[in-house]
């Protein structure tokens, strides 16, 4: 195992605090969200994996339309890029030139898309590369459609490179048309066990117990699955 | 502890120009983003039933999309999953 650089150790702690871990794979250090197990249910699965295999990253993305003045696509997929930066022994050296470039102009000149994405196919050309993006509503209109159109340039660049994505049906075309008809689609919708399972969940967690009657709590058990299942 | 460590960075005389150097590492981390994803992700974790959305992993679509080999190019490597507000979409993921 190679020495760790101070750097190294700041991300480490802040992975530990954020329930993120690093894994030694081969001669390879690799970012894994492995502690973000039981907190997702895709990442999870691709995270446990990704400990048996080297070189492999999965990298999320959370849009959120309150934050969508800075979830522009450059802060986006400088996000991913960070990501995969963070996982490598150290930075490449494509990173750091632009980097030394780009600090020379005026007031330090910042990324641009399609410097991010050159630097990104550079590093994930051999990786195995899961992205997750949740709630891509939630990203502003102008700035999907440079989202999905740099997506798009990933996973025709990088091989080996795979987008996970979740939405409200109203971006479903959009998703469709900028990605070439590609993609795969999945409608998700709320089954009986998982209303159960959700119900029981949040009945366990009641803070005032001693107000919910075996009446009142018989009763929610059994009329909201149907009306679920009723939509 | 960053403290700390820059304090070491001193002793051992790295200087700025060194971009091998972890101020030097940082920096160029958050010119890369200053967004931190995992901050929400922590809140979704917070909020998660376990169990629950495993179906999904069992559909053709996810398999065909999981399994997916350099070979196959772009045209299974993108699954979207969709769903009205409040069925579960950011627990799935």
């Amino acid at each position: 195992m190679q020495p760790c650089s101070a750097t190294a150790i700041q991300e480490w702690e802040r992975a530990i605090s954020c329930k993120r871990m690093f894994i030694i794979a081969g001669n390879k250090r690799i970012v894994l969200l492995i502690g973000w197990d039981n907190s997702s249910l895709v990442i999870d699965k691709l995270c446990n994996e990704a400990e048996e295999k080297e070189d492999t990253a999965v990298l999320c993305f959370y849009f959120d339309f309150a934050a969508r003045n800075e979830q522009s696509p450059v802060n986006m997929l400088g996000s991913l890029l960070r990501q995969c930066v963070s996982g490598l022994e150290r930075i490449p050296e494509l990173v750091v030139q632009s980097f030394r470039k780009r600090r020379k102009g005026i007031g330090g000149r910042g990324l641009q898309v399609a410097g991010i994405l050159k630097m990104f196919q550079s590093i994930t050309t051999t990786k195995s590369t899961f992205i997750c993006v949740d709630a891509l509503d939630e990203c502003a209109p102008e700035h999907r459609m440079v989202v999905l159109e740099s997506l798009r340039q990933i996973i025709h660049g990088s091989p080996n490179a795979r987008v996970f994505m979740t939405g409200r049906p109203q971006v479903r075309s959009e998703v469709e048309k900028r990605l070439d008809g590609a993609a795969a689609f999945i409608s998700i919708q709320p089954t009986e066990d998982g209303v159960i399972r959700y119900l029981r969940d949040k009945l366990s967690k009641d803070t005032a117990p001693e107000i919910m009657s075996s009446t009142l709590e018989a009763e929610i058990m059994k009329i909201i699955p149907e009306i679920n299942s009723e939509t | 502890m960053s403290q700390v460590l820059s304090n070491n960075d001193n002793c051992f005389n790295i200087t700025n120009n060194n971009y091998s150097a972890p101020d030097n590492e940082s920096k160029i981390l958050a010119w890369l983003s200053p967004l931190e994803p995992w901050v929400r992700h922590q809140d979704i974790e917070a909020e998660r039933v376990d169990g629950i959305g495993a179906w999904l992993l069992e559909t053709k679509e996810f398999t065909r999309w999981h399994n997916t080999t350099k070979g196959d190019g772009p045209n299974h490597a993108t699954l979207f999953c969709d769903g009205n507000p409040g069925v579960g979409k950011s627990y799935i993921m």
